[in-house]
């Protein structure tokens, strides 16, 4: 079965300046597919090319270079967005309209009939929680209520992929775990969500997979797990019986030393010499074992490294062409 | 993945350009037919839409009134233009005093409106609509607006001069702009010898060929036909002297080609544009021919038959 | 085709929101009042004047309504970003671009349907109260047919205006849309003295310069006979067919080039 997304070498090139247009690098060989089904978590740092991707993938504006396919179609086949939907970020619409009116013309661009799209209407307003503003101008809506709304237009075609561009933005965390709670419907519905988020939370406690740009570029794509299993930073040891004389001895390289209690120590090892070591040295000399953990690296470490290594190669692409 | 396809932004379809070459080609083949059909308006509309009261077209003019005289100016040049091309039955020149005077109405400082006015104004049919009184009122709408412009009032005096052929108010009106500041110095002696030699040919050659000095490519035109119908004339004249004094044998017939052969003429004698003067066979009258561009002449330089 | 129709009658209804049918109402106020006023001049100039009033205040209140809801069609939508909502919808950039116009249009149509009532009614009632010896005075009969052929072509004049207005609100700022639309529409009312320019100009380059403009420009001023159906002159079927069917064209072609600039943009 053909990835759900399937994005190739995607490149957008944006002219910049007045007089000499230098090329702006927006988004440079981006590669990545996502799977049916999945919930994929697209993070970034502002600026880093997310929302260009998103637009690229609605065909609002067009690569430079590269390709991208939607549900085996090419990004811009009309018909396939029958089965998209597709939320912006910051949305505005039309705000002469009320809720219902808005959902009513999105929905007749579907080609629903007026009983259909009652329906469809009143179940999206319900999910995403408006109540009885929905009969109010949009005008006099706030923005997390805008937001909603979005998120409802978003769904009135019971879309097959739906992509959102910070969908939490705007909300309050109640707002943000309705949303959360949402997304994991959607996919229990059996439906694939690409969502673009720079709130690393949400990612975690979502996401099957996810990519991370920095500086228009990939800097790792990926199951959370697999990405961060190679990051353990150092080891957690927690030993009773021990001085700390002796602990200086044995583990000289230690990187923090704290007694919890007399006697009682935590300390933080670094990943070489191996811990097995330094605890049979310590056990030797009289202490026990409490416990050992690894320290990883959270998603945010992980990111800022990350990141910081993306944008210091940014500037140039044209020195390598 | 599908086939390779380009995703940049969309080239322009082979059959957009061929829908703009289309429309455009019929467009302007639409306009064209039509305004072929409907070759210009109908006097009477054009009279309606174009010629409105001057003070009411002053107020609709806004702050324009300087472009929009440019705009009857334009339309007056176009009028007076599109009747000449007509055929000389068809001609009605009835429009253009109205456009001349909206012109001046809403610019008072555009003399050329006022010049071609007059002067076009007072050419007798077919040139022009032959209407020496709407010029003298046009023009004395100029004084009124400039009272020192020189130029209007010699005009003035010149339509009396050879359209009225009033040569004492013609007299007055030269001498009035040769006192004006700025007045050229030609224009006291030119007074006082229209007063006293009236249809003197040679006042009449001295006017034009100060109007041949004119910046004006139209007014030069005019001076100079008018110079070569005196030219005619005067060729005519001499012509007939020749033709009495050698006439031909008892019985026989007028001819050029008969004083040709006598040594008489050097050839067939032909009008400052090139056509050959007429020659009456049975009464060897000597004429301007009526084919000749410069006919026909001024009623008062047609010599009667006699 | 439903994209199409749904877009149009969204424009609609956006100017129904923004209170365009106002203006309806301050043109029937307008002409009701003249007719009032005008009772008091002499028989025969009351009735032209009302009919000059009414369908110049049709041709000028459709300019606005065409201008100011024109030359935001697609350029405030681009702005305020609802373009991205829209877009990712199943239709296509053209039918954007025709449902929008077509929207206007309709929009058009209904302004001007109400106003032509409005004017048949005041005529209809001008010569109920008016005495047939006063009205054989009239150039042409109060209730005349023929406005229509005037009105018609306003009509198409308007959609020409607002397919103009579509044209720069593709790639421009409302406001600079505006004054080139109005432009437009000034000089194309003096087309027809671009026409004549050849016999008062003495450069042949200046002449073949001003006849290649005369049919590059719009020739509004074909379509203003105003003058001729309020003085009953004979307007002829052919000439409003030429006419008419050079505005089709004309608008074909800014719609194609539209849709051609609209298809290529790039939505930051």
């Amino acid at each position: 079965m053909p990835p759900a997304i399937a994005i190739e070498e995607l490149t957008k090139d944006y002219a910049v300046g007045f007089w000499r247009k230098r090329p702006y690098r927006a988004l440079d060989r981006l590669s990545i597919s996502i799977e049916t089904g999945e919930i994929f978590g697209f993070l970034g740092p502002n600026g880093a090319g997310k929302t260009t991707t998103l637009k690229l993938l609605m065909q609002l504006i067009f690569p430079t270079s590269g390709r991208a396919e939607i549900l085996g179609q090419p990004v811009g086949h009309v018909a396939t967005r029958q089965r998209i939907g597709y939320l912006a970020e910051n949305p505005y619409y039309y705000d002469y309209l009320t809720a219902e009116e808005l959902l009513g013309y999105f929905a007749q661009l579907f080609g629903y009939d007026a009983a259909d799209r009652r329906k469809r209407i009143a179940r999206l307003l319900d999910e995403v929680g408006i109540g009885g503003e929905r009969r109010l101008q949009l005008r006099k809506f706030s923005k997390g209520m805008v937001q909603r709304v979005g998120i409802a237009q978003a769904l009135i075609n019971d879309p097959d992929v739906v992509f959102l561009d910070e969908p939490m933005s705007g909300l309050d965390p109640l707002g943000r775990r309705e949303v959360r709670n949402l997304i994991l419907r959607l996919r229990d519905q059996g439906r694939t969500v690409f969502f673009s988020s720079h709130i690393l939370a949400d990612a975690e406690s979502l996401c099957s997979r996810i990519a991370v740009v920095a500086g228009g570029r990939l800097a790792a794509a990926g199951r959370v797990s697999d990405i961060l299993a190679f990051e353990i930073r150092g080891w957690e040891l927690i030993v009773t019986g021990v001085t700390r004389e002796a602990l200086a001895l044995v583990a000289p390289g230690a990187r923090r030393t704290s007694e919890i209690s007399p006697g009682h120590f935590t300390i933080e090892l670094a990943t070489e010499p191996p811990p097995e070591r330094v605890l049979a040295d310590l056990i030797a000399a009289g202490g026990s074992l409490v416990s050992l953990h690894p320290i990883r690296d959270t998603l945010e470490d992980f990111f800022v490294k990350r990141v910081a290594a993306a944008g210091s190669a940014r500037e140039m692409p044209s020195a390598r062409d | 993945m599908t086939a390779r396809t380009h995703q940049g932004p969309p080239a322009a379809p082979l059959a957009a350009i061929a829908g703009i070459v289309l429309c455009v080609a019929g467009a302007v083949s639409l306009q064209i037919t039509r305004d072929r059909l409907y070759a210009g308006q109908s006097r009477e509309t054009a009279r309606i839409l174009y010629v409105q009261s001057g003070e009411a077209v002053k107020r609709l003019a806004l702050d324009f009134d300087a472009l929009w005289a440019d705009v009857y100016w334009i339309r007056a040049i176009q009028h007076y233009g599109g009747e000449r091309l007509n055929d000389v039955a068809r001609r009605n020149y009835e429009l253009l005093f109205p456009l001349v005077d909206l012109t001046t109405t809403l610019d008072p400082y555009f003399s050329i409106a006022y010049r071609f006015g007059a002067i076009f104004l007072s050419e007798p049919p077919p040139g022009g609509p032959g209407r020496p009184d709407q010029a003298i009122a046009l023009l004395r709408k100029g004084v009124a607006a400039q009272p020192g412009k020189w130029q209007y009032l010699h005009d003035i005096a010149f339509v009396y001069y050879w359209h009225f052929r009033d040569f004492d108010t013609a007299a007055m009106w030269f001498q009035r702009a040769s006192e004006l500041p700025n007045a050229p110095n030609w224009l006291k002696p030119l007074a006082a010898s229209v007063l006293g030699a009236g249809s003197d040919r040679a006042s009449a050659r001295f006017l034009w060929n100060q109007i041949l000095q004119s910046e004006e490519e139209w007014l030069r035109r005019n001076a100079a036909r008018a110079l070569s119908q005196l030219d005619a004339v005067d060729a005519v004249d001499a012509l007939q002297a020749i033709v009495n004094r050698f006439p031909p044998p008892a019985g026989g017939q007028y001819s050029w080609e008969a004083l040709v052969r006598r040594r008489v003429l050097r050839g067939i004698p032909v009008d400052p544009v090139g056509t050959p003067f007429e020659l009456d066979p049975a009464t060897g009258r000597v004429a301007l021919s009526r084919n000749s561009s410069l006919s026909p002449l001024p009623q008062h330089l047609q010599t009667p038959p006699s | 085709m439903r994209a199409i129709s749904c877009i149009a009658l969204s424009v609609f209804r956006e100017s129904v929101r923004d209170r365009v049918p106002y203006n309806l109402v301050i043109f029937a106020i307008l002409l009701i009042a003249s007719s009032f006023f005008l009772g008091q001049l002499t028989a025969g100039q009351d009735v032209k004047i009302i009919k000059d009033l009414g369908l110049a205040a049709t041709a000028v209140f459709g300019l606005f309504i065409a201008i100011f809801i024109g030359i935001g069609l697609v350029s405030k939508e681009v702005e305020r970003r609802s373009i991205y909502g829209l877009l990712a919808k199943p239709i296509s950039r053209p039918q954007l671009i025709l449902g929008k116009y077509a929207g206007l249009v309709l929009t058009l149509a209904v302004n001007v349907t109400v106003m032509t009532i409005a004017l048949y009614a005041v005529l209809a009632y001008m010569t109920w109260t008016t005495a047939p010896a006063l009205q054989t005075a009239w150039d042409a009969p109060g209730i005349d047919a023929r406005l229509l052929k005037s009105v018609f072509l306003i009509f198409v004049e308007l959609m020409l205006i607002t397919a103009l207005a579509l044209f720069f609100s593709t790639f421009s700022t409302p406001l600079l849309s505006a004054a080139l639309t109005l432009g437009l529409y000034i000089v194309g009312h003096f087309n027809a003295d671009l026409r004549n320019f050849e016999k008062v100009v003495e450069s042949k380059t200046a002449a073949w310069l001003a006849r290649g403009l005369y049919h590059l420009l719009p020739d509004l001023s074909a379509f203003d006979v105003k003058t001729q159906v309020v003085h009953g002159l004979e307007v002829p079927a052919g000439y409003l067919a030429l006419t008419a069917g050079y505005g089709v064209l004309y608008i074909a072609l800014l719609l194609i080039v539209s849709i051609l600039i609209f298809s290529r943009r790039d939505f930051k």
